[in-house]
């Protein structure tokens, strides 16, 4: 396969303490001298079952998600990306991961995000590089295997395949305990 | 890679096949190759244009502004910072885009962009709207955004992922054509025609017609500005609009004396919001449905030919009308009527007319079901509308702002699906209604909407507020017309069930500048995005404009009464709602109020709630609703709801320009004779544009092209370059003599040197007339506008 277009959501310790407005105030703040292009913060807080709150960026979006009515952190990379397919969801999973832990450790926050690591959703939003099908799993699953298997160790998570056939191509982890954000992204290298 | 260089020095590069594909992803591959095939070829052709137009812009064959007009009439918006520079409270900042390219004049290449997705008359199916949130989700934020003239927009998109986005709309039978830019726009109408109680009769096909009939009609693309049509089933209800718009179709049935009846429209021409309102004229009180096709044909050419195209400001027909007097546009458009030759389709529309008719999926049901729920009964009281046919109801589905996720639409289209067929359209207060509800299934399907947060009450109440998307994501926003609409709706919701009747429906709506797409003249309390210097400070405010008529297809429009602070405006609106309700005599409606009252007595009464604390006792109010940088005015940028005028020249170099490029990939791929058609072609295309310039009616015939080139450029020597003489039109000469031909690689080769050094020559042509170096030579060449 060429995966692209790979986005993950990271879930929430305290779902109940994610503030809107104050991931509106946080991702503002991230806007001048980003290292990242970021354009702009968009307010989404009175529709449900989508995006909250969302940091537009040029490659990557970030946003306080509630698509699916679980609130998380989505990380959306736009652009098609250079490597094998390993390497691409190794790098988007270090992606999220980074950005977790710059939310986690913001002093912006009054109410501070705690992400589970070891609870994660990988979706390809792209219908056409991978359709919603046992077909894609079975492509996927062998690279998505070695980059978990890193990141959580051989056998230390689960996957369950979202099958709904008009949603896009999404594999929900679990991992087995509770790892630390930090250890998981030393572990990715 | 070949490469000419003409004697200016200007090089002209044509990719390879390779350099295609960088430009075009897997997925846009995948879309291209698997649904190419299932679109109607004129809309594959547009949309395979616009991926060329795409891949030669990136080559700098195109120039800006051309451009920018291209895509806007492919609905491809521009958003606010798309200038790259953004504002971050204390200094503009430039937002480092990866390439220097621009898609328009100060637009940046890589910068988000909008894309309108046209609905005509607001309909869409369940599929329909399936693919709108698959493409939301893949290629923009996953929200869909509902606008007041019934389209759909999606944000923040990537101007390479239009085309597959195009093909996967048009896939299902919508297209994004005109959508923008100075051209006929969606043609909206009330979306309960059909089923209303009070119309005349069913306008739907009526509007289909018009939006297919106009669609890429040569005699709408050299309009100065843009130009919305509206059609209404009644008078005297909101639903329509006709008497805002460009031109307004109102439905009229006249009784025959043998005893059936005429279907006709009453036709109002040059009304209009924006800055200054302009009402709607007159036109004819009746014109009859095998009529309106051509009338409108002629309004459309008489708009294009004497139409303003140099002042923006001025160039929309509601200037033209005012300017001529109505009697006078009224002569010049049935003089133009009386000129068009005979197209049967005026009239072929109306044997599709029964098409329209919608049926139930379910049978009728025999009244509301009584139920002990009193949010179903409220919600009954607000948000449905019993129709014409007994036992079924139309039900409103309440968008907040206008915006519904991509897993929201879906789970609505599967609600439409199992009660409804395929009979949702989109409504001109941003919200979508679902007709043909069975009564019997009305309570099921408020347990369904209500499980995906589509149960909202409040539909075309004071809760139910209009916004235009202002500085979120507009270039010209001046206020936040979003941040205050969601503020006012959430306080006004908390008491609008306990709210007087008088109050309760009362409509607010809101632009983020003078422009007014939020249409906020016809509401009872409008605002629309100012700012004010406080004490040094620029503080955002909304004017307020009082007592406009949202009835009576927007009957009247409000008075301006005076700039407000934004952050003031709630507790305004709380006394304003106050003061009307304990000051207003019995049956008393709010514009009737606010006359009486008079705009000093409510400055005055308002005067306390609306004054602006000072910058060291309360910043907020320097801060705008829904940021949190401090306010200012220096993101505002140029709009581009104007779009660029671009003559149809500059549009028939352009083709000219994509067919040699495409003529070029066939020869680099060994189509020898399809190469040497195209770059024939392609100078058959320039040849036509610069005629253009004369006669924007000449044929696609490639004799009367030739005969029409020969007399006005070749005969006046107007095309002869002045070092090289005749030469380059002889190439074109040769080209048309031998067209036929069967070609080998060396004259195909041949040919296509010769037709991209014609092109360039048209270029230059076009160039030196545009800077008046023919001056003196008009009469040999002016037959303006003379019917080929």
């Amino acid at each position: 396969m060429n995966l692209q277009y790979l986005n993950w959501k990271i879930y929430f310790e305290n779902p109940a303490e994610a503030e809107p407005d104050e991931w509106f105030k946080v991702f503002s703040t991230w806007i001048p001298d980003a290292p990242e292009i970021f354009i702009d913060v968009a307010d989404y807080k009175h529709v449900p079952d989508g995006p909250v709150t969302l940091l537009v960026g040029h490659y990557v979006n970030y946003s306080l998600d509630a698509t699916g009515r679980s609130l998380g952190l989505l990380y959306d990379y736009k652009h098609p990306m250079d490597g094998s397919d390993e390497e691409k969801i190794r790098a988007s999973l270090q992606g999220i991961l980074r950005v977790a832990k710059r939310l986690e450790e913001d002093a912006g926050f009054t109410h501070k995000p705690k992400f589970k690591a070891g609870s994660l959703r990988f979706i390809v939003n792209s219908r056409a590089a991978a359709p919603n099908t046992p077909q894609t799993l079975e492509a996927v699953k062998p690279d998505l295997i070695k980059v978990l298997a890193k990141a959580f160790g051989e056998g230390g998570f689960d996957l369950e395949h979202l099958t709904d056939p008009r949603q896009r191509f999404s594999v929900q982890v679990t991992a087995k305990g509770s790892p630390v954000l930090a250890e998981v992204l030393k572990r990715l290298g | 890679m070949p490469s000419t260089r003409n004697k200016q020095g200007r090089c002209y590069i044509y990719p390879t096949m390779k350099d295609l594909d960088l430009v075009s992803s897997e997925s846009a591959q995948h879309w291209k190759k698997t649904l190419s095939d299932r679109l109607d070829p004129k809309w594959r052709e547009d949309i395979d244009n616009f991926e060329t137009d795409i891949v030669l812009k990136k080559k700098g064959k195109i120039e800006d502004r051309v451009f920018a007009e291209t895509r806007l009439r492919m609905g491809a918006y521009g958003q606010r910072y798309d200038n790259g520079h953004r504002h971050d409270g204390n200094e503009s900042r430039t937002i480092p885009f990866p390439t220097d390219l621009n898609k328009g004049p100060e637009t940046k290449w890589d910068a988000p962009g909008m894309e309108r997705i046209k609905l005509p008359w607001g309909g869409m199916s369940a599929d329909q709207l399936d693919v709108m949130a698959e493409l939301a989700e893949e290629y923009s934020d996953s929200i869909l955004h509902i606008t007041t003239r019934q389209d759909i927009q999606l944000h923040y998109i990537h101007i390479e992922n239009c085309p597959s986005m195009f093909r996967r709309l048009a896939a299902v039978n919508i297209t994004t054509r005109e959508a923008c830019g100075n051209s006929v726009r969606n043609v909206t109408a009330c979306p309960i025609a059909g089923v209303c109680r009070e119309e005349a009769f069913d306008i739907t096909g009526y509007a289909n017609a018009v939006f297919k009939y106009l669609l890429g009609h040569p005699d709408v693309q050299d309009f100065g500005r843009k130009f919305k049509i509206a059609l209404s089933g009644c008078k005297h209800n909101p639903c329509g609009l006709t008497n805002i718009h460009d031109l307004g179709l109102t439905a009229v049935a006249r009784p025959r004396p043998d005893g059936t009846v005429a279907r006709g429209f009453e036709y109002v021409v040059g009304g209009g919001l924006g800055a200054v309102t302009y009402d709607a004229k007159l036109f004819s009180d009746f014109v009859p449905e095998e009529e309106v096709l051509a009338l409108t044909q002629a309004t459309c050419r008489v708009y294009a030919r004497l139409g303003e195209k140099k002042k923006r400001h001025r160039a929309r027909i509601k200037f033209l009308v005012a300017d001529m007097g109505i009697d006078k546009f009224r002569e010049a458009v049935l003089e133009e009527r009386a000129k068009l030759p005979n197209d049967p389709r005026w009239t072929d529309f109306l044997a599709t007319l029964p098409k329209f008719e919608e049926k139930p999926l379910r049978a009728a049901g025999k009244g509301i079901p009584k139920t002990n729920d009193a949010m179903f009964d409220f919600w009954c009281l607000t948000n449905v509308y019993p129709q014409k046919q007994d036992g079924f109801v139309t039900v409103t589905i309440t968008l907040p702002m206008g915006d519904i996720t991509s897993n929201q639409a879906r789970a609505l289209s599967d609600v439409a699906r199992k009660y409804v067929k395929d009979t949702m359209r989109t409504t001109v207060e941003q919200n979508i209604v679902m007709r043909w509800v069975s009564e019997a299934d009305l309570y099921n399907v408020y347990n369904d909407l209500k499980a995906i947060d589509l149960a909202e009450p409040g539909a075309a109440s004071i809760v139910d507020i209009t916004a235009c998307p202002g500085t979120d994501t507009c270039k010209l926003g001046v206020s936040s017309s979003r941040g205050l609409a969601a503020e006012l709706r959430t306080r006004l919701a908390v008491k609008f069930v306990e709210m007087d009747e008088a109050v309760r429906n009362l409509r607010i709506k809101v632009s983020g500048c003078f422009n007014s797409c939020g249409q906020q003249h016809i509401a009872d309390i409008g605002f629309y995005g100012i700012s004010r210097n406080v004490a040094g400070y620029i503080v955002p405010h909304f004017q307020m404009v009082l007592g406009g008529q949202f009835t009576n297809n927007g009957g009247s429009y409000g008075l301006a009464t005076g700039g407000i602070a934004s952050k003031a405006i709630p507790g305004v609106v709380d006394k304003l709602l106050d003061m009307y309700l304990h000051g207003k005599q019995k049956g008393e409606i709010f514009r009737a109020w606010v006359e009486r009252t008079g705009k000093g007595v409510i400055m005055q009464s308002i005067a306390d709630v609306a004054a602006v604390p000072a910058y060291d006792k309360d910043k907020s109010y320097y801060t705008d609703w829904g940021s949190v940088r401090e306010y200012n005015v220096k993101d505002k940028g140029m709009g581009e709801c104007a779009g660029e005028v671009v003559s149809l020249t500059e549009f028939g170099l352009k083709a000219a320009d994509r067919e040699i490029f495409d003529a070029q990939l066939k020869y680099d791929a060994g189509d020898i004779q399809a190469a040497g058609d195209k770059a024939y072609k392609a100078m058959l295309l320039a040849a036509q544009g610069l005629i253009k310039m004369f006669n924007i009616d000449i044929s696609d015939d490639p004799e009367r092209v030739m005969a029409e080139f020969r007399e006005r450029f070749y005969d006046s020597k107007l095309f002869f370059d002045p070092i090289a003489g005749p030469t380059y039109a002889n190439f074109y000469f040769g080209g048309h003599d031998e067209r036929n031909a069967k070609l080998d690689k060396e004259k195909a080769g041949r040919r296509l040197k010769e037709a991209q050094i014609f092109l360039e020559a048209c270029h230059n042509c076009n160039l030196r007339m545009s800077m008046g170096a023919n001056k003196g030579k008009e009469g040999i060449l002016a037959k303006p506008d003379a019917k080929a």
